[in-house]
């Protein structure tokens, strides 16, 4: 712990080092980025709409953090997710149809209910990969992001393009009556926020008071004991896949019907990497992500600010967020090398 | 227990620096925002870009117009944010940024591409006191397809056509072989009638002063997805582009925002190759490679943003769809035309003499290529012999023309 | 060059890795270093080459005291140590490997010099080795014979050898045993640490025996008058040499059995034409039946296929011929699963690697174990019965203690905690392995009280007091073959000695 808070707090004065660096007042950077993500409604509510699928994200990243799997697949079970989710909403809304064949509040449902199918889908077939065929989870997982991006991008440019129109902007915007009811003019839908808390509710309680969290967290420290102690050790890890499949396809459909309101190519916006960062710096633990979830949605949120208001190149929250990751890693590395030992 | 407490500290140690920050009184050295009192009087403008500010194209052009503006009107100002696209910026949608533009005060907002339709939109019915530009786009155009009852928002497009016929013209009387590149950027109806318009030049200009058959002319467009390059999503236009450098293709017209034909054209000219380029969008196109650059046409959106934002200023815009013309009289006039044209290096005197001629032509109107007989790329008829094309027919043009290599959706 | 190390001491952390150890190596003869695993032999060589420093002791060189620090420094003294895994730059060629590990710091190589350097000491010991040759491309052998030459190249006056005739062929081992009695008859002294009795044999002059940190015995091979020819042995010979040298690593007299007698009449584990194999060994059991609440135990020299052994009766490994029966049912190929819900249940010797999960604690093991169709854990009553496993195996540690952070006593106590029951096959490994007097008779207690309940027990030790105290028969490993169980009272010192050296 003391190397993880450590490693934090190097980050933070590199961090600061790096807005001195391109001309700027680190006090102001951060006076902005929070005025940015809590100076008005809309700017809360973009917060809330950003924290959501992350909350789903990271909270199916505990289950595999915790089976000792490094999900890097969970871009690609978001992205898939959206896909099966869009397929259905096309389905029940055909384009140009005046209204939808089911009722839209049904549609809506059935369409996060196939986002979580796709995730799963994606999920398992990252699994299958390193179950049976013993590949490294993080390649097959960033294969399969590669693929679920690359079928985005064949169904926007292709089968789903707007009419007459071939961009990679997007497929044309669902009908508003399929889109999910927001926080009055802000984008933060209260579907979305309450499935997520939903799911790091459900993640606590699982990983603290069952016992498929106990057999998890067991394969995740040691494989081969778990196994010895009669541990089915790949049905565990197929359901950790299974389960994070599950969450990031709902985080991928509220994408969908919650925020674009239409398939774009990058419709994860990258959040599924935010959200291993806030696992990894959280040490697995789900008790802790909601705050750490809040702060770098927060942090993306108000990084609008740089540009906008102090004239500074937006990569650096980029940088910063990279710094972030960096140093929780290293952090993590000397936890695990050196922390046992001063335990001793 | 003891990892608890450290926890805890960790978090309150983050707290606390968060809290310090916005405790702290900011620092003498933070730069100055512009002094109170004129703040009533500064006109706040927000500017949604889609891709780099300096991207020597379509987003450049852009921020050259805003500096027109600013120097006819000193008490406007401008607030950027480029790069607005899922790419570059992954969790931002253009609506999201004008949300926060007119948090800091502006009272027009453009969004500068077509792609910012549905967000202009949005941003219009949310923000009903705000005039909501869209640079190209028809939601404001009564007499169009898809008009939008909504009336802060305006849609704001120069009427390009006549400078891609110029364009197509150029790289015409330029190529010796007849084997013209297009470098497309995606595909909607925009970019079909630019196209269109660019091979109806040609296909004059080839025939007329070249006196080639119009049969050798071979007209090929490559669409890459979007504006300019995402790495992984769009196809590589410095790819695309060497493929018709590489593929005999002696012209290769840009019409996407940044300049990779005249870079990758740069290069094979060095190599060897005798090819030239056409640039698109940005004044100094030529610039990038003087020798082999047959021209440029270029927007100009300072005249037609400045009546805008003055009549914001005013309170009496109302949403109109404005196709802007040019100055026939004086292409290159920036207070007038609409767009310009530069004449490139490569294209020798002779044939700028027929150029002239063709420009010349076109602004009197004795040149009207938007004229029948005209068929479809899959041969069904577009405007019967002698009929003229209205400008919804121009606008909604629904697939390419016969002639022309690429797909039309 | 006469090595001599004198009272050498090595802590680590409560270990006692080498205790007042004094060995002398003369010049121009191959010395055998032996001893099990954890003896304190490779400590004591990385002493001697500079890998590890000593707590106190002295090392002397042809009579004057060397201050050795670092692996540099030993080189300069010209010891030259040759690791298991040979230390060299795989990306890199033969001969730049070679180059690279010189000790004379020129900045200028010489790249034709030490070419010709590098052929003439090939030739010299028949060493075929082409210098272009990638390193990576070259077998453990070739890359073995590198480091010599390597190692010569320096001008070192003592080699010291660590297990060098693991994973090289026969030939390779032919020819390294030829250079290295060429090198002592040169006047080199060569330390050879190993614990295969054979290569001993047929290589030393000498062979030093440790255990537990100690030396237990020396014994000059040649001095004795057992060696009449070079490297030939006759067979009687052999066996005796091989049952002095297991008598010291093992000790002189045994325990007398002390178990009470608790098998029943019922044959529990049965197992017919069994064949292991794994990448170092191949082995075969012909016939072996187990009755309810018999102990086996398993000796052997360490790595001799114990443990490949009582995996496969566990079901954790697959035989690639023959059949494991438990009671009634063929258990043969079936997955681990059906072994556990058979009553098998294995306790492996590493127990934080295989048995015990860092960073789980006590009462989540046993929650682990106990889990069943049930959704939520009872905390209470996961808590209620860790508390009284902790009791009734007298575990110094508290329910929410993590199994990493207890002694290793109280480790094995908690996997013993974890045994199911009913249990019909324990497998153990090393059962008391590390624990103190106290506590091993308390393991043996409990283990005996499950053989009275109908449990029977193989377990394989490298603690011979123990197999033959506790054993109703004995089996003995060695060197991939397997001796029928014979009755444990039936055992003398002797007996054993020579079945682990290889005779029966």
């Amino acid at each position: 712990m003391l190397y993880r808070v450590g490693a934090f707090v190097i980050s933070l004065v590199l961090i600061g080092l790096v807005v001195v660096l391109s001309g700027a007042s680190p006090i102001t950077v951060i006076g902005r980025m929070l005025s940015g993500a809590f100076g008005t409604a809309d700017q809360i509510g973009r917060v809330v709409a950003t924290l959501s699928p992350l909350l789903l994200c990271a909270a199916g990243l505990v289950y595999t953090f915790n089976a000792g799997l490094y999900n890097l697949g969970v871009e690609g079970q978001i992205t898939f997710g959206a896909i099966a989710a869009t397929l259905v909403l096309r389905l029940l809304h055909p384009e140009g149809a005046s209204a939808s064949l089911a009722p839209p509040p049904l549609t809506i449902a059935l369409a996060i209910v196939a986002g979580g199918i796709g995730g799963v889908l994606w999920g398992l077939l990252a699994g299958a990969l390193h179950v049976y065929g013993r590949i490294s989870e993080i390649f097959a997982g960033l294969g399969l992001n590669f693929a679920a991006t690359g079928i985005a991008i064949y169904l926007i440019f292709g089968p789903w393009k707007r009419p007459g129109v071939a961009s990679l902007s997007g497929t044309q915007p669902f009908d508003e009556s399929l889109w999910l009811g927001t926080f009055g003019q802000t984008e933060a839908t209260p579907v979305a926020l309450i499935l997520g808390l939903i799911a790091l509710a459900i993640t606590i309680v699982v990983m603290r008071n069952t016992y498929f969290g106990l057999r998890l967290r067991a394969v995740g420290k040691n494989l081969r004991a778990s196994y010895v102690l009669g541990v089915p050790a790949r049905r565990q890890l197929l359901s950790a896949f299974f389960i994070c499949g599950l969450f990031a396809g709902v985080a991928g459909a509220l994408q969908v019907v919650g925020v674009f309101h239409r398939l774009i190519p990058n419709i994860s916006s990258n959040l599924g990497f935010l959200g291993l960062l806030v696992v990894m710096l959280v040490n697995f633990d789900p008790r802790w992500i909601l705050p750490v979830a809040f702060f770098f949605s927060a942090l993306n949120i108000g990084s609008l600010q740089l540009p906008l208001s102090l004239g500074l190149e937006s990569s650096l929250s980029g940088v910063i967020q990279g710094l972030l990751v960096l140093f929780a890693l290293i952090g993590r590395g000397l936890a695990q090398r050196y922390g046992r030992k001063l335990e001793h | 227990m003891r990892t608890k407490r450290l926890k805890v500290l960790a978090v309150s140690v983050l707290l606390g620096l968060l809290a310090s920050a916005c405790a702290a009184p900011p620092p003498a050295a933070a730069p100055a925002q512009p002094a109170a009192p004129a703040a009533d009087q500064t006109f706040t403008v927000g500017m949604v870009i889609v891709g780099p500010m300096n991207d020597k194209g379509w987003n450049e052009a852009h921020v050259e117009g805003t500096k027109y503006v600013m120097e006819k009107m000193p008490n406007v100002k401008f607030e950027y944010v480029d790069k607005v696209n899922p790419g570059d910026r992954p969790n931002v949608k253009g609506s999201q940024v004008a949300d926060e533009l007119i948090a800091k005060g502006a009272k027009v907002v453009i969004f500068n591409s077509d792609d910012f339709k549905d967000d202009a939109l949005e941003t219009a019915k949310k923000h009903p006191n705000i005039v909501v530009i869209h640079a190209s786009g028809d939601y404001a155009w009564k007499e169009g397809k898809n008009y939008k009852n909504q009336p802060n928002l305006g849609n704001l497009m120069s009427k390009m056509e006549p400078g891609w016929m110029i364009a197509g013209c150029a790289s015409a009387l330029g190529s010796e072989n007849g084997k013209i590149g297009t470098v497309g950027p995606l595909i909607n109806e925009e970019t079909r009638r630019y196209a269109s318009a660019a091979y109806l030049g040609a296909r004059y200009c080839w025939e007329n002063y070249k006196k080639r058959d119009p049969k050798e002319l071979q007209f090929k467009i490559t669409w890459i997805g979007f504006w300019f390059n995402i790495p992984g999503v769009t196809l590589d236009p410095t790819k695309v582009a060497d493929d018709f450098y590489n593929g005999g293709f002696d012209v290769v017209m840009s019409a996407i925002d940044t300049p990779e034909v005249a870079v990758q054209g740069k290069k094979a000219a060095e190599a060897g190759k005798a090819v030239k380029y056409h640039h698109y969008d940005y004044k100094g196109g030529c610039e990038l490679a003087p020798d082999i650059c047959l021209g440029v046409h270029y927007y100009n959106w300072g005249p037609g943003y400045l009546d805008i934002i003055k009549r914001a200023m005013e309170g009496t815009y109302t949403g109109t769809w404005t196709w802007a013309q040019a100055d026939w009289k004086d292409l290159n006039n920036p207070d007038t035309s609409a767009f310009g044209y530069i004449k490139g290096k490569a294209l020798g005197a002779e044939n700028e003499k027929f150029l002239d001629q063709f420009i010349k032509g076109l602004g009197d109107g004795s040149i009207d290529l938007w004229k029948g007989p005209l068929n479809f790329q899959d041969g069904s008829v577009f405007l019967k012999d002698g009929e003229k094309a209205t400008d919804q027919q121009i606008w909604y043009l629904p697939q390419l023309l016969e002639g022309m290599e690429g797909p039309s959706k | 060059m006469k090595v001599e190390l004198r009272h050498i001491h090595k802590h680590f952390g409560a270990v006692h890795a080498n205790n007042d150890v004094s060995l002398t190596v003369e010049a121009g003869t191959i010395h055998g270093l032996l001893g099990e695993n954890g003896a304190g032999k490779s400590t004591l060589v990385k002493i001697l080459s500079g890998f590890i420093t000593r707590d106190s002791g002295e090392v002397v060189l042809d009579g004057r005291t060397a201050h050795i620090q670092s692996p540099a420094d030993a080189l300069r003294y010209g010891i030259g140590m040759l690791h298991q895994d040979p230390l060299d730059f795989p990306p890199l060629t033969a001969i730049e490997n070679f180059m690279a590990g010189s000790l004379a710091m020129r900045a200028i190589l010489n790249p034709r010099a030490a070419e010709r350097t590098f052929r003439a000491l090939c030739a010299q010991f028949n060493f075929d080795i082409d210098p272009q040759a990638r390193v990576s491309d070259l077998t453990v052998g070739e890359r073995q014979q590198l480091e010599i030459v390597r190692l010569l190249a320096n001008g070192v006056g003592t080699l010291i050898l660590d297990e060098p005739t693991t994973g090289i062929s026969a030939s390779q081992k032919t020819l390294l045993f030829e250079a290295l009695r060429k090198l002592a008859g040169e006047g080199k002294s060569i330390i050879f640490v190993s614990h295969k009795l054979e290569d001993v044999e047929e290589l030393c002059d000498c062979v030093t025996v440790m255990r537990r940190g100690q030396v237990v015995g020396e014994l000059d091979l040649r001095a004795d008058g057992l060696r009449q020819t070079e490297g030939k042995w006759p067979r009687d010979q052999h066996f005796s040499i091989a049952a002095r040298i297991v008598e010291m690593m093992f000790g002189k007299e045994l325990a007398m059995p002390v178990k009470p007698p608790t098998h029943q009449d019922e044959v529990i584990l049965s197992v017919e034409g069994l064949v292991l194999r794994s990448d170092r060994l191949e082995m075969r059991i012909e016939h072996l039946a187990v009755q309810r609440g018999e102990v086996i135990g398993v000796a052997g020299l360490e790595g001799s296929g114990q443990q490949l052994f009582l995996m496969a009766c566990a079901g954790l490994e697959r035989p690639a011929a023959g059949t494991i029966r438990l009671a009634d049912r063929d258990l043969t190929h079936k997955p681990y699963r059906d072994f556990l819900q058979a009553g098998v249940c294995y306790v492996p010797a590493d127990r934080l690697r295989d048995g015990l999960i860092s960073g789980l604690t006590i009462q989540e093991h046993v929650a682990l174990r106990t889990s069943n169709r049930r959704l939520f854990i009872n905390r209470a009553a996961a808590t209620a019965e860790a508390e009284r496993a902790i009791a009734t195996f007298n575990i110094r540690g508290r329910p929410d203690t993590l199994v990493e952070r207890l002694s290793g006593g109280n480790q094995q106590r908690t996997q013993l905690a974890l045994m199911p029951s009913p249990l019909n096959v324990l497998l153990m490994e090393h059962p008391t392995r590390g624990l103190d007097i106290e506590s091993t008779l308390w393991v043996w207690q409990q283990l005996i009280a499950r053989c009275k309940q109908g449990t029977a027990i193989v377990f394989a030790s490298s603690d011979l007091d123990e197999i033959v105290q506790y054993s109703d028969r004995v089996m003995v490993f060695s060197g991939g073959r397997v001796s029928p169980p014979i009755a444990a009272s039936e055992l003398t010192a002797d007996s054993l000695g020579q079945m682990i050296g290889g005779r029966f």
